[in-house]
């Protein structure tokens, strides 16, 4: 016969653990895209199943991060870093983010700040908000001689239009020898992302009102890769407003462009089209089925890399698209008859050889929170 | 048989003891009780009104709610604060339409209070039930519920849900962005800059995404076709959400939201939420000209009723 007492406790020990053991299970249960990201240098599974050739470059939470041989790197504290892209030299541009403004940096390939290209802070902070300024998507030429980004430097008295403009210096000269190629729109958002070519001229996304472009069209504000050869000349648009395309980015033999494009809606489609030096051939979505952002060509062009959820509504990952996924090789030839003699009968028709398996995108990582709208470089 | 009664019972106290902070918080925020306070057409011209009939949705299952969206910082005392965002939005379940109308908050209207004014002024005249009623008399539409959120209720909602993803269709660069919340000077304001494209926004800059409008030629009409794709993205987000997430969500917006829908309706409305898959199903409207203009009193925007109408007719019948 249990005692009262043994009974009572025992009861209360059930009650007890039963009521904790809920609280806490349900407290364990919440969705998977609450959980904060984690350092590339620290998530699991790590990058290991596929390697990617070269060393890229990208950027989390104001660090910048390299991933070579399979690993990532932290090379910068989380301090505002973003927008990598390398020099000549090996060297890496990146932006680095103040409270109100932004400067540009040259990196060493470890890190290490080499110097401070630009001082955009304004000593009157912001009495006069219009005096500070912000410089986006540092980009070096080709030919390693002209240092590219996006500026506001072109702010009016009076009005309240911030929208910058696609700037051209001598690479290592200062932000004051810096022209404008473009006149950053009206209220618009301006001109992002140079792109520069080996010819000197630049494709850059132009953000307008599609009625600008087309009266028929509603006024919706849109992005549109432009193409323009010299400084303060009326570009020319690569892509209709109804494509609403941004993030070019060309491959490394100069023949194709890649670039987002969202068609004015919550999508965004990874878009190749054939690039001949002025102008775009047809385009091909290549990736429909995921928010996809700043794609970026392997250096050895094997394939295509770039930024999107890894899951529905989850932080943005890194993904590589291999090129077969896009330029599958071309199918062998169809089987001939068995050479030899006349023959008399029926030939033997080719047995159809099976359809290749589609070719998927890979996922590199998966608890990573990558800045999808920091560009990625990459370098061999 | 006691044992396993008690083992039971633990387990639904565990549960309920989980759940109680979201309860009461949820108790406290849903069920408002609105009054709608018909207009004193005697004294006012009812110019838009004499056509604007507000009728009860025909379409079975069809309902209609107003969002209104506040500054609630120190500026303004909290019980007479204006509605920088009002959507009108159409749930057609048996379809699963829905369609989205944003009312510039400008616009000149005959307020259900009395005397004409900007529209964002009705909720500080008369709180939720004034907003309603003029939106009713001057669309012509039948409302049947309405959700408030404060500006540090939807900064809070988004951080709670992990945050949105969104293709923010261009920068949003503005040196005159109100440096209104966790600032001890709410007139203070600051620059910024929400860079264009696909990617992941927390609350505060979500908040800024929204809520910027100098460096926007539409002024207001873009920020709220930028409102609009914030709230598919919040949609979208909280379909990944799960029950056990509650309670940390209710705490976050605790305060800042406050709706007339009851917590039974919520309870219907969520599995209808996650079926609202098709893009092409969300319909988004903004009233640029030439369904308004400009050169209204005070800043106002004027309304052609007109067009309006007939626009709201066809999409809120």
């Amino acid at each position: 016969m249990i005692s009262r007492f043994v009974l009572a406790l025992g009861l209360a020990v059930v009650v007890l653990v039963g009521s904790t053991t809920t609280f806490m299970y349900l407290g364990a249960r919440h969705s998977k895209t609450l959980a904060p990201p984690e350092k590339p240098t620290a998530a699991t599974p790590r990058a290991h199943a596929f390697t990617l050739p070269g060393t890229l470059y990208l950027a989390q939470s104001g660090a910048i991060y390299s991933l070579s041989a399979g690993r990532f790197h932290q090379l910068t504290p989380e301090a505002g870093w973003a927008m990598p892209s390398m020099d000549p030299n090996g060297n890496i541009l990146a932006i680095k983010y103040g409270s109100y403004w932004s400067d540009l940096y040259v990196l060493n390939p470890y890190g290490v700040p080499l110097l401070q290209v630009t001082s955009n802070r304004a000593r009157s902070g912001m009495v006069d908000p219009s005096l500070n300024h912000w410089v986006f998507y540092p980009r070096v030429s080709p030919d390693g001689k002209t240092l590219w980004l996006t500026y506001d430097g072109l702010k009016c008295d009076g009005c309240y239009d911030v929208s910058p403009a696609i700037y051209s210096l001598p690479y290592g000269g200062a932000l004051r020898q810096a022209r404008a190629w473009t006149d950053g729109g009206n209220y618009t958002g301006g001109d992002q992302q140079p792109l520069p070519l080996s010819s000197g001229a630049v494709v850059y996304t132009r953000y307008d009102f599609a009625s600008n472009i087309d009266s028929n069209l509603d006024n919706k504000l849109v992005g549109m890769l432009w193409y323009t050869n010299r400084p303060n000349a009326v570009g020319r648009a690569l892509t209709g407003p109804g494509e609403d395309c941004r993030e070019p980015s060309l491959s490394p033999d100069g023949t194709e462009m890649a670039m987002i494009c969202t068609y004015q809606k919550q999508v965004s489609y990874l878009t190749i089209a054939s690039w001949d030096g002025s102008s775009l051939g047809p385009r091909r979505t290549i990736v429909s089925d995921q928010l996809v952002a700043q794609p970026i060509w392997a250096p050895d062009g094997s394939g295509i890399a770039y930024l999107a959820p890894g899951e529905a509504a989850g932080a943005f990952q890194l993904w590589f698209l291999p090129k077969a996924a896009y330029a599958p090789p071309p199918a062998p030839p169809p089987p001939s008859p068995t050479p030899g003699g006349p023959h008399n009968g029926p030939l033997p028709s080719p047995s159809p050889s099976p359809a290749p398996a589609p070719v998927k995108p890979i996922q590199m990582t998966t608890n990573a929170g990558f800045d999808a709208t920091s560009p990625m470089a990459w370098s061999r | 048989m006691l044992v396993v009664l008690a083992f039971v019972m633990s387990l639904a106290a565990g549960g309920v003891a989980y759940f109680i902070p979201a309860a009461q918080i949820a108790f406290e925020a849903a069920g408002q009780v609105v009054h709608v306070t018909p207009s004193p057409s005697i004294l006012f011209s009812p110019t838009p009104s004499e056509s604007a009939q507000p009728t009860a949705s025909p379409v079975t299952g069809a309902f209609t709610v107003l969002l209104l969206g506040s500054d609630d910082d120190s500026k303004f005392n909290p019980d007479h604060v204006l509605t920088q965002s009002m959507i009108l939005v159409r749930v057609v379940p048996s379809t699963k339409e829905v369609t989205m109308l944003s009312i510039p908050r400008d616009l000149y209207v005959h307020l259900s209070t009395g005397g004409y004014g900007k529209i964002d002024g009705a909720y500080s005249y008369g709180g939720p039930g004034a907003a309603i009623a003029t939106v009713e008399q001057d669309f012509g539409v039948h409302v049947d519920d309405y959700i408030w959120v404060g500006l540090l209720g939807l900064v809070k909602l988004i951080d709670a849900i992990g945050g949105i993803d969104v293709v923010t269709s261009n920068p949003v660069l503005d040196d005159y962005y109100p440096a209104d919340i966790y600032s001890s000077w709410p007139y203070d304001y600051q620059r910024i800059a929400v860079l264009a494209g696909p990617q992941h926004l927390d609350g505060i800059h979500a908040m800024q995404y929204v809520r910027s409008r100098h460096g926007d030629l539409q002024s207001d009409f873009g920020r709220s076709r930028r409102q609009q794709q914030v709230l598919l993205a919040i949609r979208q987000k909280a379909k990944q959400m799960s029950p056990a997430d509650l309670p940390a969500m209710a705490a976050a917006i605790g305060g800042e939201l406050k709706t007339s829908i009851g917590l039974d309706k919520v309870a219907a409305m969520l599995p209808l939420a996650a079926s609202f898959d098709n893009p092409d199903q969300i319909r988004q409207l903004i009233l640029l000209p030439p369904y308004t203009h400009g050169g209204g009193p005070g800043g106002s925007i004027n309304a052609n009723w007109n067009l309006i109408l007939p626009l709201v007719h066809t999409y809120f019948p």
